[in-house]
């Protein structure tokens, strides 16, 4: 019984990590926290939705949604944080500006779908089990493990191994001494920010999948614990991201087959709490975030 | 009487004002706390679990809120110290949701996700515009005190601050007691008032909505939170369109005022207002002057 749950807090922790790491990518090179994420997630979801519905197959589907959560994350950064950054010290008018978006986007999509819950037509996936040495297992679950690990390579290759991954690396160390060497900063948020929302379009996606509901306010409960994953794996960390957000998922899965219904959130914000507290750079973080988390 | 049918917009602007102000004293200090909804939480359901299963009177209960607000305030002012910016604004959102999803557990004690309800209603405009008369008075006071000039140091500049003897620690753990005692204190009226109390109450929704008045009105004047607070109650009655679309208004307001005017609507006028007044000083300078250079001395 115990490998099941861990099986299944497994599949759920990777659907975390994946909507994670867009939101640790943009946090790690650009200290703004955007939460419009979740909201960025729920329209991804919505496009896939649609898709589906005018009869596309849905590997176009999913595309489909990559592309328009990229879009509207690009849309918010040029709405929302381009016209902030000439002001210097952005961190918290950043993170008002972002409630603003998320809220004008979520209003949006409640119109759309006129508050009501949205289903994909049945059979858009095919309800399929497979039971390897006793434990249970769905073909949308291994799908959703091989789309995270496809993501999570290609996330790694472009940062790692590629000469617009390095840009981007720069400017999250030093983004003066990168534009002095002649990093062009606008092309590098228009990458982090597309490739940040993309991630989360396909994320709200694999969710509505797995879950058959989609509506606009599905993003909340992610966000919230986006920031559980991101601390606890360590601002800007690829790895730490992926990390914790698979650790985050077994604990809530054994916290809620174990432990009484409804403790498990209680568990999941005290661990936030208390990371911050005795361990703000997290796992996987440098010294770096560690001194920008602590006062001096 | 066409008072009347204003009165419980008055109420709810009443209410929304105390959290309103509960939310600008952290803001004010220069800690990005947006903890008011959990302070609201535990003196709402102080008040409320005293009164419908104790049959305590209202005084006390409401009384207990505010000190259990004001508390809960001083106790976590003490680990976020060690934490700044976006991480205390992190630490304090943690806060808020081990808050409400304690509400959803401790089904015994609060209800769980159906609440309490029930309340009798022992608070009525009065006592709302008797206790929202004292908050702005002290609000009056405190900013135009020592405490108020020194959480505007720490706003501006920590580091000034401290050099200039300045406590953080200590002015900072005054901030949150304060905001921890007045988010108890209105979640206790409101509870008295509303007949219900239930978790959901202290979502995101809340918070979003508080942290607009303040963006709105700004964080530094007294004046501020009542302009904001106001001008977000009344829209929705000013026009069917703006009820209807109610969230995204909200949300372009919040983004429009962080852009186009970050100190919020009083305490950027304000600013402007001094700006024009240096520079018509500064002019008047200059001209008497060159009047005297021409002259020759």
């Amino acid at each position: 019984m115990i490998a099941q749950q861990l099986l299944n807090g497994l599949i759920t922790g990777s659907v975390y990590a994946l909507f994670a790491l867009g939101f640790t990518l943009v946090f790690g090179t650009h200290k703004i926290l955007n939460l419009a994420h979740g909201s960025v997630f729920m329209s991804g979801a919505f496009a896939a939705y649609f898709a589906v519905l005018n009869g596309l197959p849905l590997w176009f589907a999913m595309v489909l949604a990559m592309l328009c959560g990229g879009l509207v994350c690009y849309v918010i950064e040029l709405a929302a944080f381009r016209p902030l950054r000439s002001r210097g010290q952005i961190e918290f008018a950043a993170l008002i500006a972002s409630i603003g978006a998320n809220l004008m986007i979520s209003s949006l999509a409640q119109r759309i779908s006129n508050t009501k819950v949205l289903r994909f037509p049945f059979g858009t996936f095919p309800v399929q089990f497979y039971t390897v040495m006793g434990v249970r297992i769905s073909l949308l679950q291994i799908v959703i493990v091989c789309v995270v690990a496809i993501l999570l390579a290609g996330l790694l290759f472009y940062m790692y191994r590629t000469s617009f991954g390095r840009q981007v690396r720069a400017v999250s160390g030093n983004e003066r001494a990168a534009r002095l060497l002649g990093v062009s900063p606008n092309v590098v948020f228009f990458q982090t920010f597309f490739i940040s929302g993309a991630l989360a379009g396909m994320a709200g996606v694999l969710i509505g999948l797995s879950f058959n509901s989609i509506h606009f306010l599905m993003g909340e409960p992610y966000l919230l614990r986006a920031f559980v994953v991101v601390v606890l794996g360590g601002l800007g960390s690829i790895t730490g991201a992926v990390v914790a957000g698979l650790l985050l998922g077994v604990i809530q899965t054994l916290t809620v087959a174990y432990l009484p219904t409804g403790l498990s959130d209680a568990i999941i914000f005290s661990l936030l709490f208390i990371i911050l507290l005795v361990r703000p750079s997290g796992l996987f973080g440098s010294a770096i975030t560690a001194t920008a988390a602590r006062r001096q | 009487m066409s008072f009347a049918a204003y009165q419980p917009l008055l109420d709810f602007f009443l209410l929304s004002l105390g959290f309103a102000y509960s939310q600008q004293v952290v803001l004010r200090a220069g800690v990005f706390s947006i903890a008011t909804p959990a302070f609201a939480a535990l003196g709402g359901y102080c008040s409320a679990i005293l009164v419908q299963r104790y049959g305590a009177p209202a005084i006390p209960s409401v009384l207990l809120a505010l000190v259990i607000g004001g508390v809960a305030g001083f106790l976590i002012s003490i680990p976020l110290a060690r934490l700044r910016g976006v991480f205390q604004a992190i630490a304090t959102l943690a806060l808020v949701q081990i808050v409400v999803s304690l509400a959803y557990y401790l089904e015994p004690l609060t209800g769980g996700a159906t609440g309490i309800h029930n309340i009798p209603k022992l608070v009525n405009t009065w006592h709302l515009l008797a206790v929202v008369a004292v908050v702005i008075w002290f609000m009056y006071v405190l900013s135009r005190s020592g405490v108020g000039r020194a959480f505007d140091v720490l706003r501006q500049d920590e580091m000034v601050g401290a050099t200039l003897g300045v406590s953080i620690a200590r002015y900072h753990a005054l901030a949150f007691i304060i905001s921890g005692a007045l988010g108890g204190l209105f979640g206790g009226l409101q509870s008295l008032y509303v007949f219900t109390i239930e978790p959901e109450m202290f979502g995101f929704a809340f918070l979003t909505a508080v942290l607009t008045y303040i963006i709105l009105g700004g964080p530094r004047s007294v004046l501020g939170p009542i302009v904001g607070t106001a001008v977000m109650v009344a829209l929705p009655e000013i026009s069917r369109p703006l009820a209807e679309h109610r969230q995204f208004v909200q949300g372009a307001i919040l983004m429009a005022m962080i852009v186009f005017l970050p100190h919020g609507l009083v305490d950027g006028l304000e600013v402007a207002w001094r700006q024009r007044q240096a520079r018509r000083l500064d002019k008047e300078d200059r001209e008497k002057r060159r009047a005297h250079a021409v002259a020759g001395p």
